[in-house]
């Protein structure tokens, strides 16, 4: 158990430098320099760009070498300094990050976790019951190959602005002030709905075509055939079944949970909902390398802490993962 | 040779032929299939082109309507479909390949050295946020044709495809007839080529399904974001102008909605081959 | 399932910090988007990128100006002329006072002008013809220049904040542009209230100086919404959550009125312009290094085909000097008449054929005298979309006159280098081309003299090199406003830019502006043009303030 925990640790580091590594490099060596391109858009007097080009080179020292750069990127990670934005100057990134981070939370945390519960048990519901099932498997078929955003853009659309049941955009009402008022926890949860219901809904079909797949699967294996002949109830082999099929779901959600993370983006384009996404893909734009390190650090640690919990889940509720760590399987 | 016997020699196929979930998924994609051979011939228009009044609804003239500008849907869709199968075969054939390579290899010699380096390194590209590392290499291309598209999204999509096909293996390996092969002295090689990995090609035909549908998907949403193709057409860039010149809301319904769901009935498509197949495959299933 | 609910509280706690819920009257809160695009930076009106508003609604400049009539409107000044040919005199408006109370007075101006000589800011280069800021007393200033920038200076005088130098005299001289400011403290109508990661909110003082001489302005609350894209806005002004959306939408002139959308003009043009886009060629590239190719072009294609199917009639076609609004003044009607262009390939094709552009091969596209092919890729960012439909119509019109060009979408990033480097044939770009007091910004960019580098960032893009156009520009800028001499000036700069064309002015892009009435009315427009209504940053000054002043609460 020990040595399972330490394997999955080390793998985990391991991924941890090669990611950062990867992140602080690519940027530097792809075209656009970030400062001139902040330069091009400002009007200011003649003269004056070159006065504020020389205080960015020196503020962000990049005039150093790009070895004592990466040196000294991870010198100052370990301090817990994630450098200042370029394009959000003077602004921390961590700062930055910090106002942002938590809206990725709020929408991601209930999505992944209903859509995964929800869509294990419908999934399964599907999979014992033929009649639903013709129902059911197209639908959820739909849900999931459908492209993400035009999905959410359609919910957008209808919900928000034919119906007018749901605001279409932003975190809460221009009016409103954030609080632990009545009113303005509702007006949130106006806002939050369907960016949640879209992310919600998509992942849904996934985890239940598994599920459905999976408890097939188990109801027509030889042992239980054999429980059946020992006149075991169908409910109690269905039983046996989800627990069975429940294990690569597990995986499967330590698998996707980049992918899913990722898709957080979309969701914030779409709704205009604040986000770690959406910064990410303006920083890119503007090549602000210190702040797609920030985002995709703190991206990559969200994942690998998530998969960890995942792995320690997992050690509990599969004994065999145990022993796979002392001998052939 | 008789019919009967065909069929008992190839009774996988008759199941296949037979299963109305593959009949379904085969009819719905082969129709789309033949919507992106035969569509660009059929159109008289170019998809670039302004082809007639902007705003305009389904008609004789124009069979999906026109854009916001007067260009042809329809032809927009038809061209915009050839280039996303491209991008599903090449990048789904990527994808495919290095996640069986990858899976075979570690799981034939699983616990040793060339296993731990390969599940080392899916485990680092499964961790990765796949679309924020497909943002970050797809920003930094000058130009981006079907063919770099294809390349960045299957170096992400390939993964899950690796460990799965490593616990196949691993199945199949402890298996007798393999043990037999090697005990007769048999190279590596050819027990991977004649043993192993011809019992898992129909393993390896959903496997690939599964990618092809994969990747077209995160396709699509890079090229939402912006970072699809920098030239020519897709159904994704179809659907990131219709997003962009607001066609939902000014009431251009054909120009959101018709792409969109030609998009989604492909892949549900091979869903249904995929699950068909399936059931075809592990006769088990059959009995549903 | 219970946990789960404490770590959701736990979260949403963390989300909303601690302030107190206070909703705001929807009647009285002003909501505006388009000048917007990431979270608040800074309040410091010394660095460049600061958050949207900071000058104009919490800091002040000297001058508002109109684009409208080309006139500055005296702001904190209550007048200011030159008295001499070196010395302008500014007088201030009396009784004014900063937000805490403080009065702004001469010494804050002084302050404000001498801090850009002790230290290195972006207004510093002022001081090369600025020789000395003097107090006379606590309402009159002189700026004794040698050599003055007159031209410039029509510019500088809405632009520069004037800082409170009893709180910026303890500000250390490097930090001046690092630090944030996050309790700024201006003269100006609002002051900051919050800052979220999709908004900007901004609260009326009551206590402005200037309720008294301009009127109040109504919104009690300016909210600046961050938009990311063009739809969500044109969704958020269906829904009424948005009131002012300064955002480029497609398809307002075909739901205007089915919404109930306000633009400026009832129909076409629909909105003012706002700058000049440009066809900018590289003319270290041959052919382009040959002006009567450039001409060519110019005559290549139609801007009404970009101005009717691209933008749907919601933006002027521009006049061949790229003059517009009040630089206008300056256009010299005779030089525009002499040596103009239209759209007319005909007359396109003879030039080419004249100067020996001919298809020498046959393969349909014309080459260079000695045999060479002729090919342009024509570039603009990715995603930029009204732009790239443009230049798919303008490499259509090249390739009719069988000049073989092409479009092409780099990604931003590629798209800025490629231009800054000189590394592309054509492209479109707009960056220094925005109204101002003066032509002189205008020519500035468009013919740069500072392009003996590697990197160009001041404009002159094409690396267009005419020392004797240069010389003009800077002789232009040294002459007053409207002088006999500054108009013949401008006129041989508007010559020589039409007669070598080192870029090409097609269409004028807009002010986008769309309103809705159902909580604030009054909004201006054609038929009531007082104030501009426009929230993009550094124009508040433009007149939005006064479009503040007089908005009705539709309640």
């Amino acid at each position: 158990m020990g040595r399972y925990l330490t394997r999955k640790l080390i793998i985990y580091i391991i991924t941890f430098l090669f990611a950062v590594t990867l992140n602080w490099a690519v940027p530097r060596f792809a075209p656009g320099d970030p400062i001139k391109m902040l330069l091009s858009r400002f009007e200011v007097m003649e003269g004056g760009k070159d006065i504020l080009e020389s205080f960015f080179v020196k503020t962000f020292g990049l005039d150093r070498s790009p070895l004592q750069q990466y040196v000294g990127f991870w010198r100052s990670l370990f301090a817990g300094d994630l450098g200042v934005s370029i394009s959000q100057y003077p602004k921390s990134v961590f700062n930055i990050i910090r106002g942002a981070i938590i809206y990725d939370f709020i929408i991601l945390l209930p999505a992944i976790i209903l859509s995964w519960i929800i869509g294990n048990k419908l999934g399964a519901f599907s999979g014992v019951n033929k009649k639903a099932d013709n129902f059911l498997m197209p639908v959820f078929y739909f849900l999931t190959s459908s492209p993400y955003f035009w999905f959410a853009l359609v919910i957008s659309y209808v919900f928000g602005i034919v119906l007018g049941l749901f605001p279409t955009s932003h975190a809460y009402s221009a009016t409103m002030r954030p609080g632990w008022t009545l009113a303005f926890i509702w007006d949130f949860f106006l806002h939050w709905f369907m960016p949640f219901l879209s992310l919600f809904l998509v992942q849904l079909g996934g985890w239940a075509i598994g599920m459905r797949n999976m408890i097939i699967y188990e109801t027509n294996t030889n042992y239980a055939k054999y429980m059946e002949s020992l006149g075991a109830t169908e409910r109690l082999i269905r039983n046996y079944g989800f627990r069975n099929g429940i294990l690569p779901q597990v995986t499967g959600l330590a698998i996707s949970l980049g992918t899913i993370v990722s898709g957080a983006v979309l969701t914030q384009m779409v709704f205009s909902y604040p986000g770690l996404g959406y910064l990410m893909v303006q920083a890119i734009k503007q090549n602000d390398y210190f702040l797609i390190q920030g985002c995709f650090l703190f991206l990559i640690i969200m994942v690998l802490l998530a998969n960890f919990v995942i792995d320690i889940i997992y050690m509990f509720i599969d004994p065999r993962v145990r022993h796979s760590y002392s001998g052939e399987v | 040779m008789a019919v009967k016997d065909f069929w008992k020699r190839h009774e996988n196929l008759y199941f296949a032929v037979s299963n109305k979930k593959v009949i379904l998924g085969v009819t719905v994609f082969l129709a789309i299939v033949a919507l992106a051979i035969f569509g660009p011939m059929v159109t008289p228009y170019d998809y670039e082109e302004f082809a007639g009044r902007g705003y305009q609804p389904p008609s004789k003239e124009h069979w999906f309507g026109t854009t916001i500008m007067g260009r042809d849907v329809f032809t927009q869709v038809v061209f915009g479909l050839r280039s996303t199968l491209l991008v599903g075969f090449l990048a789904g054939t990527i994808a495919s390949a290095i996640g069986l390579v990858v899976g075979f290899v570690s799981g034939f010699f699983s616990g040793k050295a060339p296993d731990e380096g390969l599940m080392a390194l899916t485990n680092i590209f499964m961790v990765i946020p796949s679309l924020t590392l497909l943002i970050i290499l797809s920003a930094y291309l000058p130009y981006r044709g079907i063919a770099t598209q294809a390349i960045i999204v299957a170096a992400t999509a390939w993964p899950w495809t690796a460990r799965a096909v490593r616990s196949q293996t691993l199945s199949l390996k402890s298996q007798e007839f393999v043990n037999l092969s090697r005990i007769s002295a048999a190279p590596t090689f050819r027990i991977i080529r004649e043993d192993i990995a011809a019992n898992m090609f129909s393993y390896v035909f959903m496997v690939y399904i599964l990618q092809f549908n994969g990747t077209i998907l995160s396709s699509v949403g890079l090229e939402f974001l912006g970072l699809g193709p920098t030239r020519g057409i897709s159904l994704g860039l179809v659907l990131q102008n219709a997003v962009n010149w607001n066609a939902l809301h000014l009431g251009m319904w054909w120009w959101t909605i018709i792409p969109g769901l030609i998009l989604t009935l492909m892949i549900v498509s091979l869903y249904f081959i995929n699950t068909g197949l399936d059931e075809v495959f592990n006769p088990r299933l059959r009995e549903m | 399932m219970k946990a789960r609910w404490i770590v959701l509280a736990v979260v949403l706690s963390l989300a909303l910090g601690s302030t107190a819920a206070l909703a705001a009257e929807r009647y009285e809160t002003l909501i505006v988007g388009g000048g917007t695009w990431s979270a608040a930076t800074s309040w410091n009106p010394l660095y460049p990128n600061n958050t949207n508003g900071t000058v104009g609604l919490v800091y002040e400049t000297l001058f508002g100006y109109d684009p409208l009539t080309n006139q500055h409107k005296p702001w904190l000044a209550e007048e200011g002329k030159w008295i001499s040919d070196d010395v302008y005199e500014v007088k201030l408006r009396p009784g004014i006072y900063f937000s805490d109370g403080q009065p702004l007075t001469a010494v804050d101006v002084v302050f404000t002008y001498e801090l850009a000589r002790d230290n290195n800011l972006t207004y510093s280069p002022i001081w090369r013809t600025l020789k000395e800021v003097k107090a006379l007393n606590l309402d009159t200033v002189q700026f004794v220049f040698e050599n003055p920038s007159y031209q410039e200076w029509q510019i500088e005088l809405y632009s520069r904040a004037i800082l409170p130098k009893h709180i910026w005299k303890d500000v250390p001289g490097e930090d001046l542009m690092v630090i944030a400011n996050d309790n700024p403290v201006g003269s100006g109508p609002y002051k900051k209230l919050l800052a979220g990661p999709d908004r900007n909110v901004w609260v009326r003082d009551d206590n402005w100086w200037g309720n008294k001489v301009f009127g109040q302005p109504k919104p009690k609350e300016i909210v600046d919404m961050i938009i990311y894209e063009n739809n969500v806005a044109l969704g958020m002004l269906m829904q009424r959550t948005l009131d002012l959306s300064n955002y480029f939408i497609p398809g307002v002139p075909a739901i205007k009125n089915l919404y109930g959308l306000t633009t400026w003009f009832d129909g076409p043009p629909y909105m003012l312009p706002a700058n000049v886009a440009m066809l900018i060629l590289n003319v270290n590239r041959p052919p382009l290094d040959d002006a009567q190719f450039r001409r060519a072009l110019a005559f290549a294609v139609n801007p009404q085909t970009i101005v009717e199917r691209v933008f749907e009639n919601m933006v002027p076609l521009c006049d061949s000097t790229g003059l517009f609004g009040g630089w206008t003044a300056y256009r010299d009607a005779e030089v525009a008449e002499k040596h103009g262009f239209w759209y007319d390939p005909a007359i396109a094709s003879q030039m080419l054929d004249e100067a020996g552009y001919v298809d020498l091969d046959g393969d349909g596209w014309r080459d260079m005298p000695d045999g060479s092919a002729i090919q342009f890729e024509i570039i603009v960012p990715a995603g930029w979309t009204d732009w790239m439909e443009s230049i798919r119509i303008i490499a259509e019109a090249f390739r009719a006159i069988g000049v073989n060009a092409n479009p092409a979408f780099p990604d931003q990033a590629l798209y800025e280098q490629r231009m800054q480097t000189g590394n592309f044939d054509m492209l479109i770009n707009n960056y220094g081309s925005g109204i101002s007091g003066s032509p002189y910004s205008y020519w500035n960019w468009v013919a740069n003299h500072n392009i003996h580098r590697e990197y160009v960032t001041e404009g002159n893009f094409g690396r267009y090199d005419n020392q004797e156009l240069f010389d003009l520009i800077f002789e232009f800028n040294q002459l007053p406003p409207l002088s006999d001499e500054s108009l013949a000036v401008a006129s041989k700069i508007q010559e020589i830019l039409l007669v070598d064309m080192p870029s090409i002015p097609f269409w004028l892009n807009g002010m986008w502006a769309q309103m809705t009435s159902q909580y604030w009315t009054n909004w201006p427009t054609e038929d009531n043009p007082i104030g501009r209504p426009c929230s993009w940053g550094n124009q508040w000054q433009f007149g939005a303030i006064d479009m503040l002043i007089n908005l009705q609460p539709a309640r």
